[in-house]
């Protein structure tokens, strides 16, 4: 009898808890059917092109300088902090005895939980405010510090997980402490940079807080140099679905549905190199 | 008489632990010397002494000189890429780079240190490493396909035409058929009666019975102490301290 309610009550704890899971992966489908539900019926290869309607009459538009802000600032801000993220994660695997590493992985590890708003509000108090100009280098240095703890620690996390007795491989062939990591060692780290770098990718494609005091936007212009303003993905649904226009609200649904599509391409990209069998 | 290699008390030291202590040898040309001991009793720290692996190791600080060719390792104006070049190393668990193929493993050395001219001058390299290393005729139409593919013996002969494309004076082994079916290991041990002719080869091992068989001279360590150095024979036969008497007889770790 007693056994009896125990086991009632742990299939109903087990009921609970697997029903409590379920709903927590709940939100992803339903902004996934909600996004695509709304936007994907806009998305053509004109929309990934032109430039957006004006709020009444005119065709449907598209979002052509929002997808060109977007890949110039993921570009720079790749280039900027893919590449201060990876050397600063190889120090930290590979110095990671030393007091200036130890301290550097505890500020990237608080970076990462910072607000990226306010890196947005240090970039414009550098960069914005000096120009007395919203440009496309700010919001570009802004998602390059967004994005630095991200690969540091990952890149940090791939040059770990190399076995010693393959840095010693490539130490006894005599070479120098910068081939050794990044003409042997890399290669053999090669899917966990990649999937730092991929992560990052995502983040700089996806954030909008650090844009929003940086690049300001533009409605109609692709591109007018890294001193001008410039418009991004997110930044476009921002203020599109602000907007009283039922137009722009059109528009908007079908950037989120492209933003949305880029997150899940890079994502599964990464999943699919991290699954690829360890040789 | 000039030697391969002088070691004159060397001592290693991780943090405060002394690991290695005092210990002075010298070994001939051409000969296989072997380093046996119990686990532990620093016998791979001495081998990556003397060709400085150690300084990957950030606690472990070095005092005393080795010396090739009368240089000492350890000077003032020694550049560590060429001490490291002297030396072809292959180690415990045979670690071929995994995601290189079978001819790159052995190309990466000569290339990266531009011991070759050309593409030929480094397929004629390779191929007389792998010859060397006994493996050219199982490998030679799978030269592209992964390292990982071959077997754990074949694998650690692929190691050893890595160390010998380099050109080194001195073959350093760290217990380099532990993780090795008898097969592979005694395969293994002829090649090294076979490279003797061109190296001087240090061989580190756990087993007095493969020191006994390969070895020319044998040092014993014991917990970081050179205690008995000597012709093999001699030492397998007259030992000369009763540690060492216990240890060939098998009656310690």
């Amino acid at each position: 009898m007693r056994l009896n309610k125990r086991k009632i009550i742990d299939r109903l704890m087990l009921g609970i808890i697997s029903a409590l899971a379920i709903a927590s992966a709940i939100p992803i489908f339903a902004i996934a059917v909600n996004v695509y539900s709304e936007g994907a019926r806009y998305i053509s290869l004109n929309f990934l092109i032109d430039l957006p309607p004006p709020p009444v009459g005119g065709g449907g538009g598209g979002i052509g300088p929002a997808l060109v802000g977007t890949l110039v600032l993921v570009a720079l801000a790749l280039a900027i902090g893919g590449s201060i993220g990876f050397f600063t994660g190889l120090y930290l695997s590979e110095f990671s005895h030393t007091r200036l590493a130890q301290y550097t992985q505890m500020f990237l590890q608080v970076m990462v939980e910072f607000p990226t708003i306010i890196v947005g509000l240090f970039a414009y108090m550098i960069l914005v405010a000096p120009l007395k100009r919203f440009n496309a280098l700010a919001g570009a240095i802004a998602l390059s510090i967004v994005i630095i703890p991200y690969i540091a620690l990952n890149v940090r996390e791939a040059y770990k997980s190399i076995p010693y007795t393959l840095k010693e491989a490539a130490f006894s062939l005599g070479v120098s402490a910068p081939i050794a990591y990044l003409r042997i060692l890399l290669s053999a780290a090669r899917r966990g940079v990649l999937t730092a770098l991929l992560i990052g990718l995502a983040k700089a494609a996806g954030e909008t807080a650090p844009l929003l005091l940086t690049i300001l936007g533009t409605t109609f212009t692709y591109f007018g140099g890294l001193d001008q303003p410039i418009n991004a993905i997110p930044l476009l649904i921002y203020n599109f679905a602000l907007s009283p226009y039922e137009k722009w609200h059109q528009v908007a649904w079908g950037a989120a549905a492209v933003l949305l599509t880029i997150i899940l391409v890079i994502f599964i990209v990464s999943r699919l190199i991290i699954k690829e069998v360890k040789v | 008489m000039s030697w391969a290699i002088e070691v004159q008390n060397l001592n290693v030291w991780y943090g405060d632990k002394h690991i290695i202590k005092n210990v002075s040898f010298r070994v001939p040309k051409n000969v296989i010397f072997a380093i046996m001991g119990p686990s532990g009793c620093g016998k791979s720290t001495l081998l990556r002494a003397m060709n400085r692996l150690l300084d990957l190791n950030p606690h472990a600080r070095v005092e005393g000189q080795v010396k090739i060719n009368g240089i000492n390792v350890y000077g003032d104006n020694v550049d560590v890429t060429w001490v490291r070049r002297q030396f072809g190393m292959v180690f415990q668990i045979p670690n071929p780079f995994p995601h290189l193929s079978i001819y790159e493993n052995v190309a990466l050395g000569p290339k990266l240190n531009g011991l070759v001219k050309d593409k030929s001058q480094l397929d004629e390299l390779v191929k007389q490493a792998l010859q060397k290393a006994y493996l050219w005729d199982e490998v030679k139409n799978d030269l592209r396909k992964p390292a990982s593919m071959l077997s754990g013996g074949q694998q650690q002969r692929l190691c050893i035409a890595r160390a010998l494309a380099l050109k080194p004076r001195i073959i350093l082994m760290d217990e380099p058929t532990a993780n090795l079916d008898p097969v592979a290991s005694s395969k293994i041990e002829e090649l090294l009666l076979e490279l003797k002719e061109d190296y001087t080869i240090i061989i580190v091992t756990h087993n007095p019975q493969q020191a006994a068989r390969v070895s020319d001279y044998v040092a014993f360590l014991y917990m970081g102490e050179l205690i008995e150095i000597g012709e093999t024979s001699t030492v397998f036969t007259r030992p000369s301290n009763i540690l060492t008497e216990k240890y060939v007889l098998g009656r310690m770790g």
